[in-house]
């Protein structure tokens, strides 16, 4: 089969997964080499979905052994299949690179025989690329589950990042949807992936010259909308995942409708706002302090589509405010609906000079819109409003969602124009 | 009432700094070339440039107020503004008492204008990392044109020199007839325009049509959001780029 047909089968089957970054490895580059990464990590295109094309993202194989009915891959979906040699991959790649379409390789794959053999191919893929080309662009690799950790470990001396997809948020989940797979098994190599770095970070601070493991850290990926599980399932988890395995991400998918299985929802578009929302709450669990208990609990296990998670918060959290701008420290004016981590570091910075009063604060660039309700300056308030929760609610909703059209939308299926393009952004740069 | 004209450099602005001191004239504006139009009541000086002058200002702004200042000087320069000279001239008159602490300032206007042009500068730098575009031509040399809204092809250079150190490199600004040339050693900036048409080479094509083939299976069907593709990536860099065209 000719390149250009295998590079679209392989990329048409590797879209689902939604990591993209780039950021946090600095590799250099090496006499005679190409490529090196920046640490802030660089987005080269964006594709007509608006997801921001970053990595050359593609599966080394998508014949898979496994039957998972929410994966387009899975053995018993009628679909052209191909598989690309080590050699075909790191042409692909370098030639890309060279033109600077891309920022490195995404590598994936399905597991087309023993989980041992897939991981030495995509080792061996990985291993040319260094060694061969003398590439050091960003590599990102799928760590397979089940196997071998001495193969693992050996691939996580080449890349930069590596990942273990978990999919489904619950052992319930993966019982139904796939049955081949188990919990522990995707657990075992993110253990592994996190005790590895950590005892090579603690190396490479006594010596430079240590080799690095896996810089850019562990990532994985969360299938929203394809099991009856509510985001407090799911943000609990991310918690965990944070705390417990020192990820760097973990990224949600809205479940793409790409089978009709009995134990799938049966829906037309995939669940964009709540993706959204459960973004938003993941942002707050990183940056702004937050934890999942404050967000949800079991009476609201799930987000509301009229407000953000910190609006919500706050409204439901009136007695936090007002907050003084000029007296309140960092982590309580992130607390603020409308003040993101820019906006906070902004007023930590100006009022060094001077105390600050609103126009000020509109003069340093702050959006007031939502944060005039939750603020003070210099003890005066501006909200035009008593600050009680009935007043607040209707000031603050969004622009309510859009019932036209054939179908009543239910609260997973909204198509994609209910979130308006600000909001999308959101998602990717994460500020609220 | 007087505008001071320089001759469009760097240094060219830090000369017209230099002698709005030394002469004790503020003039109205301080432009990188003689205005279109006579203008009445307006005259034009033109400043010389002067390295040991401007390198006097240099010397000041790092030490006497920060390099982090000198930075957001240069970038704002670099945005082409109509007023940018004018407005440093501004901040820097701010600074000099302020010292160190002059990007404190956030809601002075002063301060404020200049931190805008210097984002919007380091923002298009950053974006065009990622939008640049090579095709290999004959003659194993890699071109990528551009058209940026600011000045940004000097910022460029240096990371594509340490990115692509093995291969020959021109990254030319088609809109100001400028360019960064790299011959596996050294970049330098040149004035710079095309004496014919590009010839590509099978390869290139080849490459290019593989491209544009994962660029296109890339998008999720159900999820096709194009306001959101044209906030990302402004339609005005779409034209030299491989996969759009």
């Amino acid at each position: 089969m000719e390149i250009l047909k295998k590079l679209k089968i392989l990329a048409d089957s590797a879209k689902y997964d939604v990591s993209c970054s780039s950021s946090g490895s600095k590799r250099t580059n090496q006499p005679g080499g190409l490529g090196n990464s920046a640490s802030s990590g660089i987005c080269h295109t964006w594709t007509a979905d608006g997801r921001c094309i970053s990595l050359l993202k593609i599966l080394q194989s998508n014949n898979c052994v496994y039957n998972c009915s929410y994966c387009v891959n899975r053995v018993s979906n009628d679909l052209p299949r191909a598989t690309l040699t080590p050699d075909e991959l790191c042409e692909l790649t370098i030639n890309f690179y060279r033109r600077n379409y891309i920022e490195g390789l995404f590598l994936s794959t399905a597991i087309y025989s023993s989980p041992d053999h897939t991981m030495e191919m995509l080792l061996q893929t990985v291993k040319k690329l260094r060694e061969e080309h003398n590439f050091h662009g960003y590599i990102h690799l799928k760590a397979i589950p089940g196997a071998d950790n001495l193969l693992i470990e050996a691939a996580g001396k080449y890349v930069d990042r590596m990942s273990v997809n978990i999919e489904l948020p619950s052992e319930r989940g993966l019982r139904l949807l796939a049955p081949q797979k188990k919990r522990e098994a995707i657990i075992k190599p993110m253990t592994f992936l996190t005790s590895n770095i950590a005892a090579r970070k603690a190396e490479r601070r006594k010596s430079r010259k240590a080799p690095s493991f896996v810089p850019a850290g562990q990532t994985t990926q969360l299938i929203v909308g394809a099991t009856p599980d509510p985001d407090l399932q799911i943000l609990k988890l991310s918690e965990n995942m944070y705390k417990r395995f020192g990820l760097k991400r973990v990224y949600y998918s809205a479940y793409v409708p790409v089978s009709h299985h009995p134990h799938l929802p049966d829906i037309s578009s995939p669940p964009l706002l709540r993706e959204h929302r459960i973004y938003q709450a993941d942002w707050l669990l990183r940056f702004y302090g937050f934890q999942a208990d404050e967000l949800l609990n079991e009476k609201n296990p799930n987000f509301t589509e009229d407000y953000d998670p910190k609006t919500d918060w706050a409204l439901r959290n009136l007695d936090y405010f007002p907050v003084e701008i000029n007296r309140a420290d960092y982590e309580k004016l992130l607390r603020v609906p409308g003040i993101g981590v820019k906006s906070a570091r902004k007023i930590l910075t100006a009022r060094r000079m001077h105390s600050l009063d609103f126009d000020d604060l509109k003069r340093i660039g702050i959006t007031m819109k939502r944060a005039q309700y939750f603020i003070t300056c210099k003890g005066k308030y501006s909200g035009q409003t008593a600050m009680e929760e009935h007043l607040l609610r209707p000031r603050l909703t969004l622009s309510p969602p859009k019932t036209a059209g054939p179908e009543q939308p239910s609260l997973f299926s909204f198509s994609s124009d209910v979130i308006a393009p600000e909001d999308a952004f959101s998602s990717v740069t994460g500020e609220i | 009432m007087l505008d001071f004209v320089y001759d469009g450099s760097f240094n060219g602005l830090l000369t017209a700094i230099y002698e709005i001191y030394y002469r004790r004239q503020v003039p109205q504006q301080l432009l990188s070339s003689p205005g279109q139009t006579p203008k009445l009541f307006v005259r034009e000086e033109r400043i010389i440039t002067d390295e040991t002058k401007a390198g006097k200002v240099y010397e000041a702004i790092d030490t006497k107020i920060s390099s982090r200042s000198l930075r957001h000087i240069y970038y704002a320069y670099l945005s082409e503004h109509m007023e940018a000279g004018i407005w440093i001239y501004h901040y820097l008159h701010l600074g000099w008492k302020l010292g160190n602490k002059l990007d404190l300032l956030l809601s002075d206007e002063r301060v404020h204008r200049i931190h805008r042009l210097s984002q919007k500068v380091s923002m298009e730098r950053h974006r065009l990392l990622g939008l640049l575009r090579f095709q290999l031509l004959r003659g194993n040399i890699y071109y990528a044109a551009l058209e940026p809204d600011h000045n940004v092809v000097e910022l460029l250079a240096p990371h594509f020199a340490a990115r692509m150190a093995g291969q020959n490199w021109v990254i030319h600004d088609v809109s100001r007839d400028l360019a960064a040339v790299f011959n596996r050693k050294e970049w330098v900036a040149t004035d710079f325009t095309l004496q014919h048409r590009l010839e590509l080479l099978k390869e290139e094509e080849y490459y290019q049509q593989l491209w544009q083939e994962y660029y296109n299976s890339m998008a999720i069907s159900s999820r096709i959001n194009p306001r959101l593709q044209k906030r990302c990536m402004p339609q005005r860099y779409w034209k030299h780029l491989v996969e759009l065209s």
